[in-house]
């Protein structure tokens, strides 16, 4: 079974088409990679799925299970997590901390009130293999304003990683990364498990070809073409429109 | 029919009254994203100054113009020195300083002109009467409408056709493109302040003949221009004026015909309108703001905080014994305050939600122990769990409608439903005794012991904070607490990663509500008398400053901010007659130098002083 399957998805600004009747599979494992220009409707299409934003028609299904208009925190609980465009951090808290937040959602009591939050050893063992994970190792006491840029997108993996998603949506990890940086979060994506579906936007081809299994080209909400990374470098339509346009 | 024509004619009267002070706070919000509590002041200003000139120059023409201009002057000072250096921080703390403004003006105005009722002369030329065809209406009120409507077309053509209307149209839409696009937006800014007050000074000296002259004033025109523009849409001069023109006539005809609903009917508007469209008829759609200026989260207590608060409780458990009557009620006073306080700062301070309505819970438990009392004779204490209860569910409902939104919505339906409890306790006369009030027959006893003694009243209050404070520590520092954090910093992010926020923010409303509730209990328990006034909005502005004083976002800091307003008050209102000017004045400096409050501070110089 595939994990989400978008069918003929449609969404507007007013008069601007975002999204234009977009059908879209990802088969569970699969590393899909979103490209397209400016203004494609990329990151409006992650909107989507997770909720942030209302489609006007079509279906979004995740396993089996249509969620189409359902609120974000309720497909974040179905397993679908997500990182932003922008750092979407909780600045002002350190970085032990974002990654409770995230962890009690889902095997925390959010709803306790009484016992001290900071004694969770077992919360505290989660997030310290996370860290690991998203090499932040011994970084938890730090006030997450304070870290690097490239250390904040690592961060937002990691509380996207929080809750064992099934599927976790990157939007441009690697954006305003330098190269070093870039190479980390290559590698971090690298390490993730097979059990983990991965549908990410990204600009920058070295990453798309490195990552990706399968590549959607998007066009002013259409989807151009869709296929494995080799097939897409060789489609005409795809190099005139897109990968042309950046010559 | 000729006193339906009347009525309508007097719903003009006040309509456009209501359209010169919505205009500016509406234009002022839509460009400056400020909501200024100080724009009544100006309005009260504008009409006390007018009656001063008239006095010299014996002309109301004279004063229509120039009090105006004194108003814009007192107005561009304000804006250049008080709120220009406020832009960066959060709305929150301009709301706060135009605030701490209020009961400066408040107290300029009454020392100067005192506490009775006075009234600006009809100029010669519009005493006596017209007949309209339909009766007869006093010349000075057909004037006024139609001064009102040339005031309103002048305003659209400035808006629509004029370079500065341009520019101040697209400052509205985006103030950082249009200041991106030339605009020169500081400037702008100031003008429009200016612009803005002096629509309502006009105002003021206009309704000078009609509404009479009286401190106080001003929030008798302040509330229902805020309804105003909820209603018609903030930044919109065609909401303000189809609004204000609403309000006024259904305000006159409500009162005429519907004497005991009147109140509640427009509130009901409001709420209906802010459901249906949050942004009002003609509104934009703000972003919600950014979340407050508190800083992280609480430190978690150590060996040396439990060690500290210890010697705390020992100094507050010996204190009374050293005290006499006098002290000891007011320091039990101040720790029923601070409880309330504390309560506001859980949805404040860590929730990051700015209610100006929290007075409404304090109301609802004060009002359950004096009604349960007196009209059924129940026991003050059972009265004090059923307030509790109508408290905390009092929030569940209207906190519902209330999550949805947030930044200056949430204020301003905060308000409305507080204000909508207000005018039950103020008309429902055969139960709550309105603004007369109720008194408790008899203080209950507590374990066997008077409260009629101080030191036993001391005593109980001490208990329920120190309870209280402690529940509410434990709360912070729980997974719950750190959740409200979460919310407070990052509401979306918290949506992605799993919260339902809306629930959870919910949560956090109904147990300040229940706590704001237990506060009332106790306060009526304490003081034996209740009335509308702490219903009133002013009441819950009055916590607010205690909470964001004190320094919001920490536990400790509402009780401080508590205890210094009510030493303040006491101290200063025995000591001087001008307590009011001392408290704004201690408030605005309060804002203006200690962001993050007293214990904000504190904390942020231990902060600098450890490595």
């Amino acid at each position: 079974m595939n994990i989400l399957d978008i069918e003929h998805l449609n969404c507007a600004f007013g008069n601007l088409i975002v999204t234009d009747d977009v059908s879209l599979s990802i088969a569970e494992g699969e590393r899909h990679v979103i490209i397209g220009p400016n203004g494609a409707g990329k990151t409006s299409l992650i909107n989507q799925i997770g909720g942030q934003l209302r489609s006007k028609s079509g279906r979004i299904v995740l396993e089996g299970r249509d969620v189409t208009g359902q609120a974000p925190s309720r497909i974040s609980r179905l397993g679908v997590a997500r990182t932003f465009q922008r750092n979407n951090l909780f600045h002002n808290l350190t970085v032990f901390e974002n990654l409770r937040l995230a962890l009690t959602a889902k095997f925390g009591n959010p709803l306790d009130f009484f016992s001290v939050a900071a004694r969770d050893q077992v919360l505290a063992a989660h997030a310290a293999e996370l860290m690991r994970k998203v090499h932040l190792d011994g970084q938890g006491a730090r006030i997450a304003r304070t870290l690097s840029y490239g250390e904040q997108r690592q961060l937002e993996i990691g509380i996207a990683l929080a809750g064992k998603p099934k599927l976790l949506l990157l939007d441009e990890p690697t954006s305003g990364m330098s190269p070093a940086e870039t190479a980390r979060m290559i590698d971090l994506i690298g390490a993730l498990p097979r059990s983990l579906s991965v549908l990410m936007i990204e600009h920058d081809m070295t990453v798309v070809f490195s990552v990706a299994d399968r590549v959607t080209v998007l066009y002013y909400g259409k989807i151009l073409a869709t296929g494995t990374p080799a097939d897409i470098q060789a489609n005409a339509r795809v190099r005139e429109v897109y990968l042309g346009m950046a010559h | 029919m000729e006193l339906l024509v009347a009525q309508l004619l007097n719903g003009l009267v006040y309509g456009v009254l209501l359209f010169l002070m919505a205009a500016g706070l509406s234009l002022i919000f839509g460009l400056m994203n400020v909501v200024s509590l100080a724009h009544g002041s100006f309005f009260m200003l504008g009409a006390f100054l007018g009656l001063a000139i008239v006095q010299v120059t014996g002309s109301f023409w004279i004063a229509l113009v120039l009090a105006p201009l004194a108003v814009a002057l007192l107005g561009i000072v304000m804006e250049v020195l008080f709120l220009r250096p406020l832009y960066a921080r959060g709305h929150m703390d301009q709301v706060l300083l135009t605030f701490g403004f209020t009961f400066v003006f408040y107290d300029l105005v009454q020392t100067v002109w005192g506490r009775i009722v006075l009234r600006l002369p009809t100029p010669a030329i519009l005493q006596g009467t017209v007949d309209i065809g339909a009766g007869v209406f006093s010349a000075y009120r057909l004037f006024l409408i139609g001064f009102g409507f040339a005031i309103a077309v002048l305003l659209w053509l400035l808006l629509e056709r004029s370079r500065i209307g341009a520019m101040v149209r697209a400052g509205v839409d985006n103030a950082a493109m249009a200041a991106g696009l030339g605009g020169n937006i500081a400037l702008l800014f100031t003008g429009i302040f200016g612009f803005g007050v002096a629509l309502a000074g006009l105002g003021g000296v206009a309704a000078g003949p009609t509404l009479g002259l009286y401190p106080g004033m001003d929030t008798d025109i302040l509330i229902p221009a805020f309804i105003v523009i909820v209603i018609g849409g903030m930044g919109s001069l065609r909401g303000a004026f189809v609004g204000s023109l609403l309000i006024g006539i259904a305000d006159t005809f409500g009162k005429a015909y519907l004497q005991s609903i009147a109140l509640f009917l427009i509130y009901l508007a409001m709420t209906v309108v802010l459901l249906i469209r949050p942004q009002g008829l003609f509104g934009i759609r703000y972003a919600d703001a950014p979340p407050s200026a508190v800083a992280r989260t609480m430190p978690p207590s150590t060996k040396a905080t439990r060690a500290v608060g210890l010697i705390v409780l020992a100094v507050l458990i010996v204190l009374p014994f050293g005290l006499p009557d006098y002290p000891r009620a007011l320091i039990a006073e101040i720790y029923i305050f601070a409880i309330f306080a504390m309560s506001l700062d859980l949805i404040l301070g860590f929730s990051g939600l700015m209610s100006l309505g929290h007075a409404a819970f304090f109301g609802l438990g004060a009002y359950a122990v004096a009604v349960l009392g007196v009209q059924f004779g129940l026991d003050a204490w059972i009265g004090l769990a059923a307030g509790v209860a109508l408290a905390a569910a009092g929030a569940a409902l209207i906190g519902f409608f209330c999550v949805r939104t947030g930044g200056i919505p949430f204020l301003m339906l905060t308000l409305a439903f507080s204000q909508l409890v207000f005018s039950v306790a103020l008309k429902w006369r055969d139960v709550t005794g309105g603004s007369d009030g109720m008194a408790l027959a008899e203080q209950p006893s507590f374990f066997g012991f008077s409260l009629s003694h101080s030191l036993v009243m001391y005593f109980m209050t001490l208990m329920f904070f120190v309870a209280a404070y402690l529940g509410l520590r434990r709360l912070i520092d729980a997974p719950l607490g750190h959740v409200f954090v979460g919310i407070r910093e990052n509401e979306p992010r918290m949506a992605a990663i799993g919260y339902p926020t809306l629930a959870y923010k919910l949560v956090a409303f109904t147990i300040a509500g229940a706590i704001a509730g237990l506060a009332g209990g106790l306060y009526v328990i304490y003081n034996g008398f209740i009335s509308s006034d702490a219903v009133y909005w002013t009441a819950s502005g009055d916590i607010l400053i205690m909470t964001m004083l004190g320094g919001a976002g920490t536990l400790i800091g509402p009780p401080i901010g508590a205890a210094v307003f009510l030493l303040m008050k006491n101290v200063a209102s025995s000591y001087s007659e001008h307590w009011l000017a001392i408290i704004g004045t201690a408030f605005i400096c309060c804002v203006l130098f200690f962001p993050g409050g007293i214990w904000g501070s504190v904390q942020k110089l231990r902060g600098k002083a450890a490595p």
